[in-house]
C-alpha cells in the first residue's frame, strides 16, 4: 500500500524508469476505458484471466477452502476420524472460555505481546539511532544486526539451549564471572524463568529486523530540523522525542504492529525451546491449540482456539493501522 | 546513544570513533551466537567433551562428518532444496502473472479476486492450519513432496501478489501504449516490454520466499509427517530431541542448516532486506 513510506535504498525500484520524477498516471481503470478501442480491452481481459487463474486456483484450493472448513470445523466435533462430526454449535467456545488453561496460555501471550514488542522495539531504535548517520562501515552493521532475524528458529533454539543451559552454559558461567553466579539457574527447566528466556531469545532474534526498518526510516528524516534542534540546545532525548520519533511515527507504529500481532500466533520458538513447558509454564495459545488437535485429537478444540486467536489480533492490527495511515496522510512519514 | 546528529564536524570525529566501537562491540554480542555455532560444530570429539559449550581450541571436520552421515543431515539438505526451490519458483511465476493481472489488466470479478488474495495477508497459517492438514489428507497429498511445496507456495503468494503487483502499477503507461502502437499483442506486451521491467522485484522476492520456504518448520512438521522427506528445520528438531546426542554433531547439523542462509544472505544482503522492507509495509 504505502510502499513509499520505507522505500529508500536504491534497489527498491526497477532499474529503468524512475517513478519518482515521471507524473503518476491517472488511475488504471479510468485510463483503458477512456483510451483503449474495445478490440484492444477484450483482449486485455482475456489475458487478465488466463494470467490470474493459477493464482486464484491455488489461493481458493489452499487458503479460502481450509479457511472456510475452519470456521465448519469450530463448530462440530471432529475427532479427526469421524467423517461426519456432530453439530455442536457454540460448545466448542464456551469450553475455551472456561478452560483454565487457555488463561493461563493467553497471559503468558499477553506477557510476550507486551515485553516482546517493547524489548526489541527499544533495541531496534536504539541500534538504528546509533548506526544512523555513521558514514562507513554500516553494511556491516546492517548485516550483522538483521543477520539473527532470517536464521531458522530451530537453529535459533539450539544455540540459546546451550548458553541457558544449567550447568556450563554461557548465561549462568557470565553471571559467575561477574559475581552473580547465585542467580544462575536452569533457565528453560525453572517454570519462573523459561517464559522469559525463551521471550529473550525471541527478542534477540527480532529486534534486528525492527532495527532494518526504523533505519530505513531515519534515512527519509529532514536533517536540517535536527540541526535546528542541535543550535536551540535540545538535549538528545527531547530531539528524539520532539523532532526525530514524530518524523518516524507510521512506520514505528507499523513495526509495532507487525511484532505486536505476531505475539499472538507465536508458535515455532516455543514449540521448539520448551514444548510448552516445564509444567505449562511457556504454553501459549499457539502450542495449546497444537497439542489439542494434533497430540489429542481434538480437533475441532484446536480449531476454535486457532480462530480466537485470530480474532484477537484483529482489533489491534485494524487500530494500529489506521494510526498509521492517518498520520501517514498528515504527510509525517514523508 | 548519546549522538544521533548527521552531519559532521571536527569536534564529532572522536565521538564517532567512539559509536564505532561501541557499534562493533554490540555486533559482536548480536553474533555471539553463531560464533558458538561455528566453533563447536568445528571442535574435536575430544574438545567437546572436555568443554562442551566454549569456544573451539582445535578444528576437525569429524562433527560435520558425523552430521552428514550418521545424522542424514546430506539428506535433509536434498529434501530441504526439494521444498524450497520448487514452491519459491511457483511463488515468484504465479505472483508475477497475477501482479500483472491485478496491476494493468481489467477483467471481471478483479476486485473480488484481489480481496480473496489480499486475506491471505490478514489471516495467519495458524487459523486454517488445522482443516489444512484433513484437506491434504484427503488429497492423497499428505506426506508428499509436491502437498508440501503446494502449500508453502500458497503461503507465500499473497504476499508475493501484492509485491510484484506495486512493481509493475509504478511502471508507466506510456512504455506500453507505445508497444501496442507497434503492434505487439497484450501477450508481448507482458513478455517482451513489462516483464523485463520487473526483474529486480521479482528476484528479490525470490531470495525472501527461498529464505521463507528454507526456514519454515510447521509445514514440514505438520503435513511431512512420515519422515521420508524431512527437510533441515524438523530434521534438526529431530535431533535435537534426542538428548543423548553429542552436541559436536549437533552444532555441525545447525551448521548445515543456517550455512545457505548465510551464503545467500551475505551476496544478497540488499534484495533480502528490501523483500523483508516491503514485506512489512504490506499491512
Amino acid at each position: 500500500m504505502n510502499r513509499t513510506v520505507v522505500d529508500t535504498s536504491p534497489a527498491a525500484t526497477p532499474a529503468a524508469p524512475s517513478p519518482s520524477t515521471t507524473p503518476k498516471p491517472p488511475r488504471r481503470s479510468r485510463q483503458i476505458r477512456s483510451t483503449t478501442p474495445s478490440v484492444t480491452r477484450k483482449a486485455q481481459t482475456r489475458l487478465g484471466l488466463v494470467l490470474v487463474a493459477p493464482l486464484m486456483a491455488m489461493v481458493v484450493v489452499f487458503l479460502i477452502f481450509p479457511l472456510g472448513n475452519a470456521l465448519y470445523y469450530a463448530f462440530v466435533d471432529f475427532n479427526g476420524i469421524n467423517p461426519q462430526p456432530p453439530f455442536v454449535g457454540l460448545d466448542n467456545f464456551v469450553e475455551l472460555f472456561k478452560d483454565p488453561s487457555v488463561w493461563a496460555a493467553l497471559k503468558n501471550n499477553v506477557i510476550w505481546i507486551v515485553l516482546g514488542t517493547i524489548a526489541p522495539l527499544v533495541i531496534g531504535l536504539g541500534l538504528a539511532l546509533l548506526v544512523w548517520g555513521v558514514p562507513r562501515g554500516s553494511l556491516f552493521y546492517r548485516i550483522a544486526f538483521f543477520f539473527p532475524y532470517i536464521l531458522p528458529q530451530v537453529a535459533v533454539g539450539v544455540v540459546w539451549g546451550w548458553i541457558y543451559d544449567p550447568t556450563r552454559g554461557w548465561l549462568n558461567r557470565g553471571l559467575e564471572l561477574v559475581g552473580l553466579g547465585s542467580l544462575g539457574t536452569g533457565w528453560l527447566g525453572n517454570p519462573d524463568t523459561a517464559l522469559y528466556a525463551v521471550l529473550g531469545t525471541a527478542v534477540w532474534a527480532t529486534a534486528g529486523f525492527v532495527f532494518v526498518i526504523l533505519l530505513s526510516a531515519l534515512r527519509n528524516v529532514d536533517t536540517e530540523l535536527v540541526d535546528a534542534s542541535l543550535l536551540d540546545g535540545a538535549g538528545p532525548m527531547s530531539r528524539l522525542r520532539y523532532v526525530i520519533l514524530p518524523q518516524i511515527m507510521p512506520v514505528f507504529l507499523m513495526v509495532t504492529t507487525i511484532t505486536l500481532v505476531g505475539g499472538f500466533s507465536v508458535f515455532d520458538i516455543v514449540f521448539i525451546m520448551t514444548g510448552g513447558g516445564p509444567a505449562g509454564a511457556t504454553e501459549v495459545l499457539g502450542t495449546y491449540a497444537y497439542g489439542n488437535a494434533f497430540q489429542l485429537n481434538r480437533i475441532s478444540y484446536g480449531t476454535a482456539l486457532a480462530l480466537v486467536l485470530t480474532l484477537l489480533a484483529v482489533p489491534f492490527a485494524v487500530w494500529l493501522n489506521r494510526l498509521q495511515r492517518r498520520l501517514s496522510l498528515q504527510g509525517m512519514g514523508a | 546513544m548519546s549522538t544521533s546528529g548527521t552531519t559532521l564536524r571536527p569536534s564529532r570525529q572522536a565521538l564517532l570513533g567512539g559509536r564505532h566501537f561501541v557499534l562493533v562491540l554490540l555486533s559482536l554480542l548480536m553474533l555471539f551466537p553463531l560464533v558458538l555455532v561455528v566453533s563447536t560444530a568445528l571442535k574435536t570429539g575430544d574438545d567437546v567433551r572436555s568443554n562442551p559449550f566454549g569456544l573451539f581450541s582445535s578444528i576437525s571436520a569429524d562433527n560435520l562428518v558425523t552430521a552428514w552421515t550418521v545424522g542424514s543431515f546430506g539428506d535433509y539438505v536434498l529434501n530441504s532444496f526439494l521444498l524450497s526451490v520448487p514452491s519459491t519458483v511457483l511463488v515468484v511465476v504465479l505472483s508475477t502473472l497475477g501482479g500483472y493481472a491485478f496491476a494493468r489488466l481489467p477483467f471481471p470479478g478483479r476486485s473480488i479476486a484481489f480481496y480473496l488474495v489480499v486475506l491471505g495477508l490478514l489471516v495467519p497459517f495458524f487459523t486454517y492450519m488445522i482443516p489444512l492438514y484433513f484437506q491434504l489428507r484427503g488429497m492423497g497429498l499428505l506426506n508428499t513432496l509436491v502437498g508440501a511445496n503446494l502449500v508453502l507456495a500458497s503461503t507465500g503468494l499473497s504476499f508475493g501478489t501484492f509485491f510484484i503487483r506495486a512493481f509493475f502499477t509504478d511502471l508507466p503507461t506510456e512504455i506500453e501504449e507505445a508497444a501496442r502502437i507497434d503492434g505487439a499483442s497484450e501477450w508481448q506486451i507482458f513478455r517482451s516490454v513489462m516483464l523485463p521491467l520487473v526483474s529486480s522485484g521479482a528476484g528479490a522476492l525470490a531470495v525472501f520466499t527461498f529464505l521463507q520456504n528454507w526456514n519454515n518448520f510447521l509445514v514440514p512438521l505438520l503435513y511431512l509427517p512420515g519422515g521420508q522427506y524431512r527437510p533441515l528445520t524438523t530434521g534438526l528438531y529431530l535431533f535435537l530431541g534426542g538428548r543423548s546426542v553429542d552436541i559436536g554433531p549437533l552444532a555441525a547439523g545447525t551448521l548445515i542448516t543456517i550455512l545457505p542462509v548465510m551464503v545467500l544472505f551475505i551476496a544478497l544482503q540488499r534484495q533480502v532486506t528490501q523483500g523483508f522492507l516491503s514485506g512489512a509495509v504490506k499491512g
